[in-house]
């Protein structure tokens, strides 16, 4: 039993491909997420961080849930050496091919299946697939408040969270009810310390070794899901072409002489870049 | 413009192509100097013409009008000795291999086929394509294959991989006379005939111009970690170091570095060092083809870090992380270069490391300065840097220098593990070397180029 007060958090983490060194398939328009080892996805550290200094506050327990194949066991052991408490796979074949909604679909199921929660973090977006659908989209299944792009957590009590967002033309400052889902922009301010990811211990990398990672298959979720809805089948999303930005390379002009500055002027007046 | 006589530069020209001969002076700028520290760098004569082969026939053609004129050439690659080996001092020809780049992974045999002027990265981008990898790290990667070879390039990784020498299987070098050397084969073992491809790997330059290399490459290793244990005290961490070291185990890289000098890096990078706690680091790169050796190797530095009564250390297996902790110690010399006026290359024997260091304190004391002091604790070579103190004559500082260099001496030490001699360094060669070594280097630079027409002013000393 949680003691008085304690919060139970949930993480949401993905398991994402070195973006510098995965392959992609143009053809079909995939990462090929098989070639390379995958760690906590950059953006999911920061809500490990966050979910950390919560926890220092509140007491409670961080559990990790990430979709992913099996040799992702790795980036939820460094989960755990990381400060996660209880490190939950979801991996099953019928979850592949999942798009974002059907992704959030089963991320919300297994967080029902937990039981009962305070708190969701996750980091923003993901360094591969860069969508920024999935943690939003876990929070309307789950029909509670959520804010995305947060850039400092200025407040937190055992019922409201206090946070500032950046939404481009404007920050933000929004007070939420608990339970509710944070996603979190790199970096973040935690009341008044700047949060960065810090590297494990040695004895917390050994510990997490050893450390038992639950793995959840769809069958697990079934009580708390359709299993219709999980991976392809559950999926609407559909690539049609996928293509190389900038694919027509840079447009570089120079501009010589006296009339150059007119020149540049009038270049980025017409681009819109100025008016 | 050059002073080189017309005739000759038309004679290059009708050889590599007229786009390829560099007369301007302000294109000549950038091929003068190397990365060498400021206060001991040569002055460039800047009475030169830049020549830019595309071949190796053509490297034999410059060769040769080059020895039929007497001209010297000064063989350029990437630029980044700390010796001043690329710097030319007489007035003749730059030659830039620049041109010649090609990389080829023979990914079956597990060979790179490389020519000269390519530069290390793209050597390591290839080999990863194959999911192969070259195994010595000699730092920065805009260096040329080429220069790795003819200076026998060092770096953090010795310890476990050795220096670059390991890993030529073969070469092929011009002479002088525009006679063409095939070195070597594929294979790993050859023992037919005296294997002349090592008279030509440290060379610097001054017996041959190595166009074209067999490099042998090894699979990715499949784990790495990187490791950083504090220390409150110096004395413990080079116990722990000397411990691990002769243990037996072997790791990728064991650096040591003090507070002052990683946070410096840092800043000057815009980072922050994260290990908050002590002032004395031991950084530990592993890397293994299995797991479960990684891991082996993780309990036993805990184990060796407790007994040593080290602060709590920390490892990451995450590549972001080791990325940026390697790049914080790799650019210790950048962030300190705009003050340095000679980063010293002192190398000790394993056991006497910590003595050494000793002494480097001592002469800090005395003078009442700061020597940076970091480096390859696991192969025993270590880095000092000589700061332009304010109010120090040049006289001056080139007396700490000479303490440094004393200190390693006295430890049976040498004043250069990887930086080489140059010409910066040639000064030391008849105390250090004796004459005998002279003249026998003498005789063999005259059997491969009577004319001196190699890199002259470097590595010998004046006549």
């Amino acid at each position: 039993m949680p003691r008085w007060g304690a919060l139970n958090i949930v993480v949401l983490i993905k398991p994402a491909p070195d973006i510098t060194k995965a392959k992609f398939d143009i053809e079909r328009g995939t990462v090929d997420r098989s070639s390379t080892t995958l760690e906590i996805n950059p953006f999911d550290l920061y809500a490990i961080e966050v979910a950390k200094r919560i926890k220092r506050l509140f007491g409670g327990t961080i559990t990790s849930l990430s979709m992913a194949p099996p040799h992702a066991e790795p980036a939820l052991r460094d989960a755990i050496a990381r400060g996660v408490d209880r490190a939950i796979l979801l991996s099953d074949k019928r979850f592949a091919g999942a798009d974002t909604l059907a992704t959030s679909y089963t991320l919300a199921a297994a967080i029902r299946k937990l039981g009962s929660f305070d708190i969701i973090l996750c980091g923003e977006k993901s360094v591969d697939g860069d969508t920024a659908h999935v943690g939003p989209e876990v929070a309307e299944h789950l029909k509670i408040p959520h804010i995305s792009f947060v850039i400092r957590v200025v407040d937190i009590t055992r019922d409201r969270i206090i946070v500032e967002a950046d939404y481009g033309d404007a920050y933000y400052t929004v007070d939420l009810k608990l339970p509710a889902l944070i996603a979190l922009s790199r970096p973040v301010i935690f009341k008044e310390e700047f949060v960065e990811p810090s590297m494990p211990k040695i004895s917390d990398v050994l510990r997490a070794k050893r450390a038992k990672i639950e793995v959840w298959n769809a069958d697990y979720l079934s009580d708390v899901a359709d299993v219709g809805r999980f991976g392809l089948a559950g999926s609407p999303t559909r690539v049609v072409k996928a293509y190389y930005a900038l694919e027509k390379g840079r447009m570089a002009r120079f501009v010589k002489g006296d009339e150059s500055i007119i020149t540049l002027l009038n270049t980025l007046k017409e681009l819109g870049v100025i008016q | 413009m050059s002073a080189l006589p017309r005739p000759i530069i038309n004679e290059l020209r009708a050889v590599v192509g007229d786009t390829w001969v560099v007369v301007e002076e302000k294109a000549i700028e950038r091929y003068l100097y190397d990365e060498t520290a400021y206060g001991v760098r040569p002055q460039p004569i800047k009475d030169v013409i830049v020549v830019k082969p595309g071949s190796t026939e053509e490297v034999a053609e410059v060769l040769r009008i080059a020895n039929k004129y007497k001209v010297p050439v000064y063989v350029r690659g990437g630029g980044t000795g700390l010796v001043g080996g690329a710097i030319p001092i007489k007035p003749g020809i730059v030659m830039s291999l620049e041109r010649m780049d090609k990389v080829i992974i023979d990914s079956e045999n597990m060979v790179a086929e490389v020519e000269a002027g390519a530069s290390f990265g793209k050597l390591l981008e290839e080999a990863d394509k194959h999911n192969l990898m070259f195994p010595a790290h000699p730092g920065d990667e805009g260096a040329s294959v080429g220069g790795l070879i003819a200076c026998n390039a060092g770096g953090s990784r010795a310890v476990k991989t050795g220096v670059v020498r390991s890993y030529v299987l073969g070469l092929e070098v011009v002479l002088p006379s525009g006679e063409v050397l095939k070195l070597g084969a594929k294979t790993i073992k050859n023992n037919f005939g005296y294997n002349l491809a090592h008279l030509f790997i440290g060379s610097e330059g001054i017996l041959g111009v190595i166009t074209r290399a067999y490099l042998r490459l090894y699979p990715k290793w499949g784990y790495t970690a990187t490791v950083i244990i504090p220390f409150d005290s110096r004395v413990k961490a080079f116990r722990a170091a000397k411990k691990l070291l002769f243990s037996g185990f072997i790791p990728l890289a064991l650096e040591y570095f003090d507070r002052r000098v990683i946070e410096t890096s840092a800043k000057y990078l815009g980072l922050q060092w994260p290990i908050k706690e002590g002032d004395y680091f031991l950084m530990i790169m592993l890397a293994e083809a299995l797991e479960d050796t990684l891991f082996l190797e993780l309990e036993y530095l805990d184990r060796v870090a407790r007994e040593e009564e080290s602060l709590e250390p920390f490892a990451t297996q995450r590549d972001d992380e080791q990325k940026t902790l390697l790049k914080i110690r790799s650019e210790i010399f950048s962030s300190l270069k705009s003050e340095t006026f000679d980063i010293l290359d002192t190398t000790v024997p394993l056991g006497n490391v910590d003595r050494f260091i000793e002494n480097i304190i001592d002469v800090e004391k005395r003078y009442g300065i700061w020597l940076p002091v970091y480096g390859h604790v696991g192969d025993g070579n270590v880095h000092v840097h000589v700061l332009n103190y304010q109010g120090f004559s040049r006289d001056q500082l080139e007396k700490i220098t000479e303490e440094v260099y004393n200190a390693a001496l006295m430890l049976g030490g040498v004043i250069t593990g990887e930086h080489g001699i140059g010409y910066i360094r040639r000064k030391y060669v008849k105390r250090l070397l004796g004459d005998t070594w002279i003249e026998t280097m003498r005789k063999l630079k005259a059997v491969l180029d009577p004319n001196n027409v190699l890199n002259p002013g470097k590595v010998l000393p004046e006549e």
